[in-house]
């Protein structure tokens, strides 16, 4: 009983819930603001994001006649509630690791495609030509990035997994846990593909602008979202917010999660969230322009994807030499 | 109630701009374009942002003497936005008809048609008077909320 109240505070207060929310909106209104300070401009204040929030709480929801209104409405809502829960599987080094009853790597693998199907069955559901287009587009993103982080997590769990004694480990506390012991995967040659293709997907999973081409404002007017207002637009904003906790906490996880215990540990890890978000998102996004579709579907299965299969082989190939 | 206040104080921060091009020669879009982009009149700062569809809009621009051509579809995208809103009229040919005024082909002055609440004139007006008449939308849209 008490492990459930345990599973249920991890979902809904911390690290899930309130606590992955507030911080989500807080890294997108750095985000924000660091942008347009790198465009040289003044830009919003911080807390930008929570005023858009609650100023979508104040309008109207609009369903428009040619849309089917109950997936219209339901997709934002799973979608979000799809993120509180992967929030909670990611654990915080040396602050919290989370109950094994609640799901482990694959769970989490499956969980974080569920944003982008939502946005797909959004686009769909919609009766907007703008929204089709956003879900053709979305599919093939999708289809390209998904194949390279499958391959970067199993590769993160065999290198883990064959140093353990075992095979395969899909479990992100025990990576963590073997990292704060032998060093973090930042550093390993052997990882360094891995590390690659992840610095690769994850611009991708967030939809930020070199990858952004399903919600091209300027092409496809925001794509899936063109059609939503209202609260349940709020809800879409609500789900990328946790959705950038939960990216950016896997890559921590898997390559660089901190060695200390306690408060040390938990600001230490506020602060490697925070560099990988401007850094690998805002730097990015300000600096580059949108790619195709065609070419952005070419890249990633490209380079992305050649990097996560050598990844897996020069692991697979170090294990066996080690043996 | 007051609670409820508190929190309108807090949503009025988040006015999002759409614009809607009535025929206009660009002018003013220009203009609406170095509210976004040049650092100097960031209009971001006051929590601004264009968005691509009428459905995020809070505030609508509206540019141009709204030619015959254009004007069911600006209707129609007008009728898309949800409340509250509230509606700018940027440049002189959306208030009068400017230099286009009397044309068989414009159907200015648009408040005819559209309910303006705030007017910016000048051909083109300069940024600074754009960013003032957001900021004025911003006031009235407060009321609304």
């Amino acid at each position: 009983m008490t492990s459930q109240i345990a599973t249920l505070l991890a979902v809904l207060l911390f690290p899930g819930g309130l606590f992955a929310l507030v911080l989500g909106l807080a890294l997108k209104g750095a985000d924000r603001r660091v942008a347009a300070r790198l465009q040289g401009r003044v830009g919003p204040p911080l807390i930008q994001p929570f005023f858009d929030l609650i100023k979508l709480g104040f309008k109207r929801t609009m369903v428009p006649t040619e849309a089917s209104e109950t997936v219209f409405l339901a997709a934002p809502l799973v979608g979000s509630v799809a993120m509180l829960i992967s929030a909670a599987l990611i654990p915080i080094a040396g602050v919290y690791a989370p109950d094994t009853e609640l799901g482990n790597l694959l769970v989490l693998l499956y969980l974080l495609a569920v944003p982008g199907i939502c946005l797909m069955l959004a686009g769909s559901a919609s009766g907007s030509p703008y929204g089709a287009i956003g879900f053709s587009r979305e599919m093939a993103l999708m289809l390209a990035y998904e194949g390279p982080i499958v391959l970067i997590v199993a590769a993160v769990g065999m290198r883990t997994g064959m140093a353990e004694g075992h095979w395969v480990t899909f479990s992100l506390t025990e990576i963590v846990r073997y990292q704060q012991v032998h060093g973090w995967f930042l550093f390993d040659p052997i990882m360094w593909p891995a590390v690659a293709a992840f610095a690769f997907f994850y611009p991708a999973n967030l939809g930020i602008v070199p990858f952004d081409i399903p919600e091209a404002e300027t092409e496809v007017l925001e794509g899936p979202l063109l059609e939503y207002s209202g609260p349940a637009l709020g809800l879409f904003k609500v789900m990328s917010a946790l959705k950038a906790v939960v990216v950016l906490g896997l890559g921590i996880a898997l390559f660089l999660p901190l060695p200390f215990t306690g408060p040390l540990a938990f600001v230490g890890w506020l602060v490697e969230i925070v560099v990988l978000m401007l850094v690998g998102v805002t730097a990015l996004r300000v600096s580059a322009g949108r790619m195709r579709i065609d070419q952005a579907f070419v890249f990633f299965l490209k380079w992305p994807l050649l990097l996560a299969i050598a990844s897996v082989a020069a692991v697979a190939l170090a294990a066996g030499g080690a043996s | 109630m007051t609670f409820i206040n508190k929190l309108k104080d807090f949503a009025v921060k988040s006015p999002w701009l759409y614009r809607i091009n009535g025929g206009s020669c660009n002018g003013c879009d220009v203009e609406l374009a170095t509210t976004a982009c040049i650092p100097r009149y960031d209009v971001e700062r006051l929590g601004c942002q264009y968005c691509g569809s009428p459905r995020h809009a809070d505030i609508v621009l509206i540019t141009g003497p709204l030619t015959r051509r254009v004007l069911d579809a600006a209707r129609r995208v007008y009728d898309e936005i949800p409340d509250p809103k509230v509606t700018v009229a940027v440049g002189v040919c959306p208030i009068s008809g400017g230099i286009f005024r009397e044309s068989y082909a414009v159907c200015a002055p648009i408040d005819q048609y559209f309910p303006v609440d705030v007017n910016v004139p000048g051909c083109p007006p300069r940024p600074q008077a754009i960013i003032e008449g957001v900021a004025k939308a911003i006031a009235i849209w407060r009321q609304r909320l």
